[in-house]
Formats: C-alpha cells, structure tokens, sequence
C-alpha cells in the first residue's frame, strides 16, 4: 500500500505542484525570517568581536542606565584614571575611547548618512598601540580644532586632507580641520557608521564632558591571561571613580547580546508575519486536499472496492501529504534564501537600513523549517483525509466532484456561538482583563466567521453575482452559479482573502486612527510657529545650546528644547521627557490634571496620571531617580498630566542634571516668532542657524504635524508589505482552486465550446467567477477588518472610541485592490480552460 | 414532403441545397507504422430537410466524420461546407461562431450545464452569441419537447430522457443549417430512446430541421431518411427510406 500510495503521488505531478505551492510560500517566509535574522546577527557578531579583537580588557564606568527597549545608557570615566591603569602590571598600552555623537556634514551642505541608518561617531585617535585606530594618510589630530576621518567616509564624501569639515555633536556645531584619514583595523569603516575622530581633550569636550571618556582599551604585554590582567587593573582603580574592568571576551559579548536583543525585537516582529503566511498557507493546503480527494473519489472508491480498507485509503492519504509537505517545506528553505534578502531590501525601503553580510544558514534552521511544513501539511490533511476513508466502495461513478455542505443551519449556529464568545472574550479585554483573553477572542471571531462561511457562501456569491449577470449576460449567469455552486470550497478559497484583507483593513483603520489622534495631540501641545526636529531618535540629535542661540535671534519671541533620557527610577530604566520650563511655557503644553508644568523645580517631576495613580503617587510624593554616572537625586511629584500625543511618562526640568554626567541631546526645539517679525527674515535667519549648518530638520508648525502623522505611514507601509505575502498566498490559493476546478469541469467547458462559446467567454466566466470568489472574501474581511481596527482602538487608544476614525478611501482601495487580485488569480486558470480540449473532453466514457 | 425552407428559411440563404458537404475528407492519426486512418477520401452531403443516420461498426470511423464536418475536429485532407461555408480557413473565432449560428449538437450524454435550468439551456446558444432569439420559434420547440413544467428546472432534477429532449430542443433553438446528433440515446432504455428519436423525426418532418445522427442501432436509425453506412473510414454503402429488417440485412452483409 505504502508503493502504491508513493506512486500514485509521484503520478500527478501537476497535483503535487500545485499542494506544493502554498506550503513553499508558507515555509519560505518562516525560512526567510530566519536566514534573515541568522545573517543579521551574525553580521554584528563579527562586527564586534573585529572591534575589540586586539582588546584585551575594558575599563568603564560601574554605573548605568538600562533603557526601556533594550541596551544601555553608561556612565563616564574620568581621564585621569588612564594612568593608574597604565601603572598595572601586565599593562603594555592603553588608549581613551569615546564613542560619541557627532554627524560630519558633507561638502554639499547635507549630514552624511541616513537618519536612521548606521550610527554616525565622534571618537578619539591616539598614538597607543591600544587604540582602535591607525593612520593611514597624514597625521594624528592635535588641538581643538583639527580632525581625522574614517577612510570609507573621507572617500564617499570626496574629503581630501587640508579640507575643513563641519561636524555637529552635543556641544554644537563647529568647523575642523581635516588633517588625516585613519582605518579601523583593517576595515575603512565597520558597519557602514561614519567616524570623525579628535585628540583625547578635544573629543571630551566636543564630544561628552571635558576630562571624561566612555572607557580605556587596554592592551595586555602577554605576561599575564586577560582575566588576571582586568582582575589587576580593578584592584588598582580608585572606588572613587566608580570604575570596573572585564576582559576583551567579555565586552564582545556584552555588545553582541546588547544588539541581539534589539534584533531579537526585529526578529519577533518578522517570525509574526512569517506565521500569518503559514497560517494562511495552512488554509489552501487544505482546500487543496479537499479538492483533490472529491475529486478521487471514483479513485478510493475503487480502491476500496478491490479490498483496501478505510485505514489504507487514510494512510494513502497521509504519505502523500507527508510527501508533498517534506517536499515542499525543502524547497520553501530555499525559496527562503531569496526570501531573505527580499526582506532585507523592504526593510532598507522603509527607512531601517541593516547591513548584512554573506548568508548565514544554520542546518537547525533547515530542520526546523522542514519539520513545522511538514506537520502543518499533515495536520491540514488529517480532515480531508479522514473524509476519503469515509467513501463507501460502490460510490456513485458521478462526474463532478460535488461536496455535500451539511446541515447549514448547525454550521451557522456554532459559527454564531464561537463569535459571540470571541465578542465576549475581547468585551472582556476592553474590560480590564488580560490580553490572553483578546487574543482568544479575536481567533474564536476569525474560527466563527470561518466556520459559517461556507452556510454563506451561496447567498453572498449569487448576491454579488447578480450585477455581474446584469452586466455580462449568460457568462456572467455562469461565472454566478459556478461561485455558488460549490459553497464550501468558494469559503475555502475565499478564507486566506479574507484574513488577509481583514487584517490589512484592520491596520488601516488602527492607523488612520492613530493618525488623527496624533495629528490633535501634537496640534494641541505644540502652539509655535516652527520646529527645528532631529530625526535621530536613539542616538544624539541637537546640541542643548541650540535652543538659546535660536531665541537670541532677532524676530524670534521664543524657543525651547525638548529632550529626552534615561534614568533609573521606580527600580528600573525609564526615559523622562526632558524640558525647560520657563522658555517652555506656551510651546510645550502637557494636559496638566494637577499642578502646573511652568512651575516645574530643579528637583521636581511630572507623571502620567494613569501611572501616577497606579503607583499610589500624589503630589509631594518622593521618588528616587539615578542617572547614567551613578548619581542619586530624589524629585517630588509636582504635577499629573493625561496622556499625550509624545508618549511618555514623565517630566523633567533639564535643571536636574545639572553637575551629572548625562548625555543631553534636545530631539525638537519649538520656536515662536515675535509679533509683527518678519516671516521671511525670520525664516532665513533660522535656516542659517540650523539647516544650512546641517541642523536638523526646519518646518512650520503645519509641515512638522503633516510629518509626525505621517510617521505611522512608513510603519503601515512595512506592515503592508509583510502581509503581501500572505495576500501572495491568498491569491496562489485561488489560482490552485480555480486550476482544479476547470479540471474538474473539463468536460462542461468543452460542451461550451461545441455548442458556441468562444474563447473569451471561456476566459469571462472563469475570470468573474474569481472576482465573485475574492470579492466574497475581501467583503467579509473588510467588515472584520473595521471591527477588529475599533477594537484595537477601543483597547489601546487613551481616548477611547472617540479616536476611531474610518478610513473611507483606503478600505474602498482594499476592495478594489481585491477586485483586481481576483482577475489576476483567474489569468492563468483562464487560459488553461480556453486550452481544454472539445474532442476529448465530449469523448463519451 | 413539403417544401422546409418556404416556412422555416435557414438562417443564412444559401443556393446550395445541401446543408453540410464533405469533400476528399481525409483524417489520419499518427504517422508511417502507426498510421491510423480513420476517414480515407471521404465525400458525402447532406441535404438540408433531411433526417441522416451515419452507421458502422465501432472504429468504422463515423463519429470522427461528425466531427470533422461540426468543425471540431481537423482534417488531414479534403474539405467541409457548412451552410456553404467553407471550413478551412476559418479561425478558432469564427468557427465557434459558425457552431453557435449554424450547427447544432447533441450528444450522449453531458448535454447540457448542470448550472443552467431547462429554459437557459435551451437558449444557451443564443445567449452566448448575446443574441434573443425567436420567442415564437422558442416557444413551440418546448411544446413540441412537452417540458412547459420542467422549464426552471435544473438538469439534476430531470430523468435522462427529459436531459435529451431538452438538449435536441437546445440544439433547435438557433435555427441551425444542420445538427449534428452522436448516440442521442445511447444512455437511455429503449422507451425513452424513442421519445427522443420521434422529437428529433418530428424537428425534421414537422419544423424543416436538418439532423444528421450517429447511431450503431438499426432500430434508431430506422427513424432516419437515409442511412449513410461506413466501413474503415470509408463509405461502404447508402440506404433511402429504411426500416429496422432492411438495416439489419444490409449490416449483415456490411459484416461479411
């Protein structure tokens, strides 16, 4: 039986093809996800473990900061500590680091590199054999005005020697020399980030503080293994400095999982979309199998005639999904391979630009990937299966395939049941209870709506039918009742549609929403007349002296800075909103619920009154708060706000940092203009100071809220994208069934072809009735989708309800964009059906 | 007999009195040791107003001749006029056009769309050539047929007698210069065979059709003007005006 069910596999092989297909999608974006993430990784491993290879221990600061979404904030090391470490023995060489924030502007007037791309630094370049850096044309920088270049950089942006360079970095924007261009080991420059690189003074005071660095690399004389070398250099440090030493292996490796856990969130992200695809892959697996085994029922019924019992045909069955799923996921892996670097280019396309190197593939990847297409195939046949074991011998010989639907009325009835307990589930969520509870609800809604579809499938189908009756006339009558006469399989084939469109519609609507909700926010916090934003978010962004140097400008009535950091409080990182508030006053306006943000002390914080009340906090409560160096102040509560459009929980006046180590960058600066000031001059003026020194971004209050709205977009965009493949699938699912369909009705269209129906009618009735099938799904997908969107909203959006906002245009777009999936998946199985054969299809059996 | 065409003119006047015409009709399958010859140096027409039986043995090569005259099938050799038109030439297009307009079809079975009820059968043909058709003619094929009370039913729901009836009557509804009938009742008793063989006399006594119908039953064909017998794809002989004795005789001797 096991030959017999293994040859009769291998004989259809545009059967198995086509099965193949949705798992080879399906598991190519799982594979994808994971060569992808893989290779990732492995870039930066290298990357790293390249940085510090000649590393053989690391002093740093003891204290930090852990930020909210992964890495860490650290504190500084005094210079002065350079020479203890130096008296260690065992100690050959060490060199002063600093890794700081500092943008070269190119000679076109632009900051070279992307916003959000690699990191551009400011680091140190000394003569110590410790060092990071060699010279490889001129000299090494001396003095407060001179600087050296990475050779990668030097060589995109044409510097040469001699040239002067402006460089902006927290301490402002200043003019340097260029008098040499280094390497980095071997590499011109690792990663793809730009570096300007001063002498040790210079780039404390530019860079950080003066007489501070981030660390010491020290260089080992071999005498002694690296653990005992940072062992003997943290016995010789000072308590006082708050210093500590690991070895070379160690920083590696703190690096390395530092940045795998900012992919790991990258990576999770992708592994969810990956898993949709599957999913909806799972659904025309087993379509296709259902298909497939109505249409062998002569073939099992004969089987079963001839003495094979039901378990033989089920097992017959199963090694044929067993096979195609093995078969299937092995090429999905390496359909995953160029999958990969499709993600790559998509993530690029949105603004997160990796870079990648090579192709890293782990054989466990190979394994895992083959094993979850296998099983997923397998599970998807048991149903079907199971059904072809259930043909009694003596089936009747019937030409069609006919599925029998069951009783309608107990499908509709469960399906009712499942959404309303769905409906219950995510009630409950909005409720108050756990986000389990919405997850389950939201699936037992998707199961109900799955589970009626096929007691809806004929009444929907014959509907939306009808105007294409009206239009096409008999074809058009056909393409209706071919839609309608096989409910359950135009559910089937219409399910991925619809869980596709669902949840495109739902991100649209989630999006819209969001959308307006920020565009009031920010309308309503911000009342000036420009902003000056950095669009780098994570790392640096406009140097604290910007804000007053823009106010002192003639027309200008106003300006202040916006920032924001890390600190530890409430025992655990947090980024605080950083502001001034007496230049804040009318800029920046919080939704006070207590107190009042222009009286915001030194030593003081503001609180989101949700977290504010959750803590038990009120005003005058005390909470501990320690920055990056290690220092301890404790702020008082002094106000509650709602929350806002910035996000973010609390606030702080920049005051406070005063006489810490803390990086301070501002991200926006809001400016309002004198009354009766000349726009126009005002406007130059502030161009000239920011822009045109490569400052920022400078728009009106208008163009900055366009902007900031817009944001949502480049994340829609990407989401969009994600799910295009499970569209891709979607689309696959109904040029499968619409293939098996004209197979199955070869015979009905070459009767249709005798008796006078030509070509393009052919290709008119199959071609409707795909549109009749997607536009089922996409209907029913739409309407789920808009729910789920309220619901989203409902549960996350602060201001309830009242933010939803329905996106008329995108969900009309979403059903045309169906309408037009539905004529492209009939191309194909069109042409197939004009290709039957009249002679042999009327042939009489 | 009277005059057909002073009641029912064909649809495309035409001098020619024979509705379809084959000429040095010549199909051969495979080639050199496998060569088939299914028609060898066919020429035969049919009349118009004429109720033709083609018989023969199995492999004697008739229903390849229906086909090759109904435009399905392609000829090796020799030529076919439809209503004439000639056939060679004519694209895929035009020919589907001329089956729509011009011929008729019945077959054995799987006449007709399981989708469609009786009444959107009937008219198929004209709808697909988004044409109305003639109510009147229409009208009198289905009382003609006596399926008035079936019309809205789908195929699913008729015996198979009643599936044949409505597909001749489909096969009717254009007017056609000819139809072409395979084995109209090889999936039927014999009680119902003649049901369906006394509509089809009638199409061609009482309504001026022209059928010409493939049948390997003496008794069928006994309902035709003429029988035209075929042997290895070649006209082994004729017979006018037949009954059920005469055919057997002369298949009797046709075997020998």
């Amino acid at each position: 039986m096991l030959r017999l069910s293994l040859k009769m596999t291998l004989a259809r092989k545009g059967r198995l093809f086509l099965t193949s297909l949705a798992i080879i999608l399906g598991t190519g974006f799982l594979a994808g996800t994971f060569i992808f993430s893989d290779t990732l990784n492995s870039t930066f491993d290298r990357l790293f473990s390249d940085v510090f290879k000649d590393v053989d221990a690391y002093v740093r600061s003891s204290s930090f900061v852990e930020a909210e979404f992964g890495g860490e904030q650290r504190g500084s090391a005094p210079i002065t500590a350079l020479e203890t470490v130096l008296a260690v023995p065992g100690v050959q060489a060490a060199a002063p680091d600093v890794q700081g924030y500092a943008r070269i502007i190119g000679k076109d007037g632009k900051p070279i590199g992307a916003d959000n791309g690699p990191p551009t630094f400011g680091g140190i370049a000394s003569a110590s054999a410790a060092g990071l850096w060699t010279i490889e044309e001129g000299r090494l920088p001396v003095g407060p005005t001179e600087m050296v270049m990475d050779k990668a950089t030097a060589d995109n942006g044409k510097f040469a020697l001699g040239d002067t360079v402006r460089i902006n970095a927290q301490m402002g924007s200043r003019e340097f020399a260029m008098v040499g261009i280094a390497n980095y080991g071997d590499v011109s420059s690792p990663g793809g980030a730009t570096f300007a690189l001063f002498d040790q003074p210079t780039a404390s005071e530019f860079l950080l503080k003066p007489g501070f660095v981030d660390a010491f690399l020290v260089q080992g004389d071999g005498t002694v293994s690296d653990e005992r070398l940072a062992s003997a250099i943290n016995a010789a440090l000072m308590p006082g400095d708050k210093l500590e030493t690991i070895t070379g292996a160690q920083i590696t490796k703190e690096t390395q999982d530092q940045i795998g856990v900012v992919l790991g969130f990258l990576t999770l992200f992708l592994t969810a979309f990956a898993f949709i695809a599957l999913g909806i892959g799972c659904f025309v697996i087993y379509n296709v199998f259902s298909i497939t085994t109505a249409q062998r029922l002569r073939e099992n019924a004969l089987l079963r005639a001839i003495g094979a019992n039901k378990r033989q045909v089920v097992i017959a069955m199963m090694v044929e999904a067993l096979i195609i799923g093995l078969l299937g996921s092995a090429l999905g892996f390496l359909s995953g391979i160029g999958l990969s670097r499709g993600l790559s280019s998509m993530l690029n396309a949105f603004g997160i630009e990796i870079p990648t190197k090579g192709l890293t593939i782990h054989p466990n990847r190979i394994a895992t990937t083959i094993i979850v297409g296998t099983i997923v195939t397998v599970l998807s046949a048991i149903l079907p299966a199971l059904r072809a074991g259930r043909v009694p011998p003596l089936a009747a010989l019937r030409d069609t395939a006919l599925e029998n639907v069951g009783s309608v009325k107990r499908r509709v009835t469960i399906g009712v049941v499942a959404m309303l307990l769905g409906v219950g589930a995510i009630a409950a969520t909005a409720a108050g209870a756990t986000n389990i509870l919405l997850g389950i609800g939201v699936l037992l809604v998707f199961a109900g709506v799955l589970i009626i579809g096929p007691g809806i499938a004929k009444p929907v189908a014959l509907g939306l039918g009808r105007p294409i009756e009206k239009l096409r006339g008999v074809t058009g009558a056909m393409a209706r009742q071919n839609a309608a006469r096989n409910p359950k399989r135009t559910a089937r084939t219409a399910a991925p549609v619809l869980i596709g469109v669902a949840l495109v519609t739902a991100m649209t609507v989630f999006a819209a929403s969001v959308r307006s909700e920020v565009r009031t926010a920010i309308g309503d916090q911000f009342k000036g007349d420009y902003i000056v934003s950095s669009a780098n978010r994570q790392f640096g962004g406009l140097a604290p002296s910007l804000a007053p140097e823009l106010a002192a400008l003639p027309g200008v009535a106003q300006a202040t800075g916006l920032g924001f950091t890390s600190v530890n409080l409430d025992g655990s990182g947090k980024f605080v909103f950083v502001i001034d508030p007496a230049t804040a006053s009318g800029l920046i306006t919080f939704d006070m619920v207590q107190g009042n943000q222009s009286e915001l002390s030194a030593n003081g914080i503001l609180v989101n009154d949700s977290r504010a009340a959750s803590k038990g906090w009120t005003i005058g409560s005390t909470i501990e708060v320690a920055m990056v160096d290690g220092t301890k102040k404790t702020v008082a509560v002094e106000g509650t706000f709602a929350s806002s459009g910035f996000g973010g929980s609390y606030v702080v006046n920049r005051a406070l940092f005063e006489g810490t180590l803390n990086n301070l960058f501002d991200t926006n600066i809001y400016i309002r203009l004198a009354d009766g000031a000349n726009n126009d001059q005002v406007y130059n003026a502030l161009t000239a100071a920011t822009t045109d020194k490569g400052l920022g971004t400078l728009q009106s209050r208008d163009e900055f809220i366009d902007a900031e709205s817009g944001q949502i977009n480049q994340i829609l965009g990407l989401i969009y994208g994600l799910l295009g493949l499970s569209i891709i699938i979607a689309i696959v699912g109904i040029v499968i069934t619409l293939l098996l369909s004209v197979f199955e009705r070869r015979r009905e269209i070459g009767l249709l072809r005798a008796i006078g129906m030509t070509r393009s009618q052919v290709r008119t009735t199959v071609r409707w009735e795909s549109v009749i099938t997607s536009m089922f799904g996409a209907i029913v997908g739409v309407v789920l989708g808009v729910a789920m969107g309220f619901v989203l909203i409902l549960i996350l959006a602060d201001s309830g309800a009242s933010a939803f906002s329905l996106p008329i245009a995108g969900t009309l777009w979403i059903l045309v964009l169906s309408f037009i999936v539905g004529v492209l998946a009939a191309v194909y199985p069109a042409r197939r059906a004009t290709k039957v054969d009249i002679m042999q299809s009327i042939a009489t059996t | 007999m009277n005059n057909p065409s002073a009641t029912f003119p064909p649809p495309v006047a035409s001098s020619d009195s024979a509705a379809a015409r084959a000429t040095n009709v010549s199909k051969i399958y495979g080639h050199d040791d496998s060569e088939v010859r299914a028609l060898d140096d066919v020429t035969i027409q049919f009349e118009k107003g004429h109720f033709t039986a083609i018989m023969g043995p199995s492999g004697s090569g008739k229903s390849t001749l229906m086909h090759c005259m109904a435009g399905l099938d392609s000829l090796t050799n020799g030529s076919v006029a439809i209503n004439g038109i000639e056939l060679s030439g004519l694209s895929d297009r035009e020919l589907t056009k001329l089956r729509r307009d011009q011929i008729g079809f019945v077959f054995q079975a799987f006449n007709l769309i399981p989708t469609l009820n009786s009444k959107e059968n009937i008219v198929l043909p004209l709808s697909l050539g988004g044409q109305k058709g003639d109510d009147a003619w229409i009208d009198k094929i289905i009382d003609t047929i006596g399926l008035r009370d079936r019309l809205t039913h789908r195929p699913s729901e008729l015996s198979g007698g009643q599936q044949q009836r409505v597909a001749v009557a489909r096969a009717l509804a254009s007017k056609p210069a000819i139809i072409f009938a395979d084995e109209p009742t090889g999936n039927l008793d014999s009680k119902t065979g003649h049901e369906v063989l006394n509509f089809m006399r009638k199409a061609v006594s009482d309504l001026g059709q022209t059928i010409v119908m493939v049948t390997h039953d003496a008794a069928n064909a006994s309902y035709a003007d003429r029988i035209v017998f075929l042997k290895d794809g070649k006209i082994a002989g004729e017979m006018i005006a037949p009954t059920q004795d005469r055919v057997l005789d002369y298949l009797k001797h046709l075997g020998e």
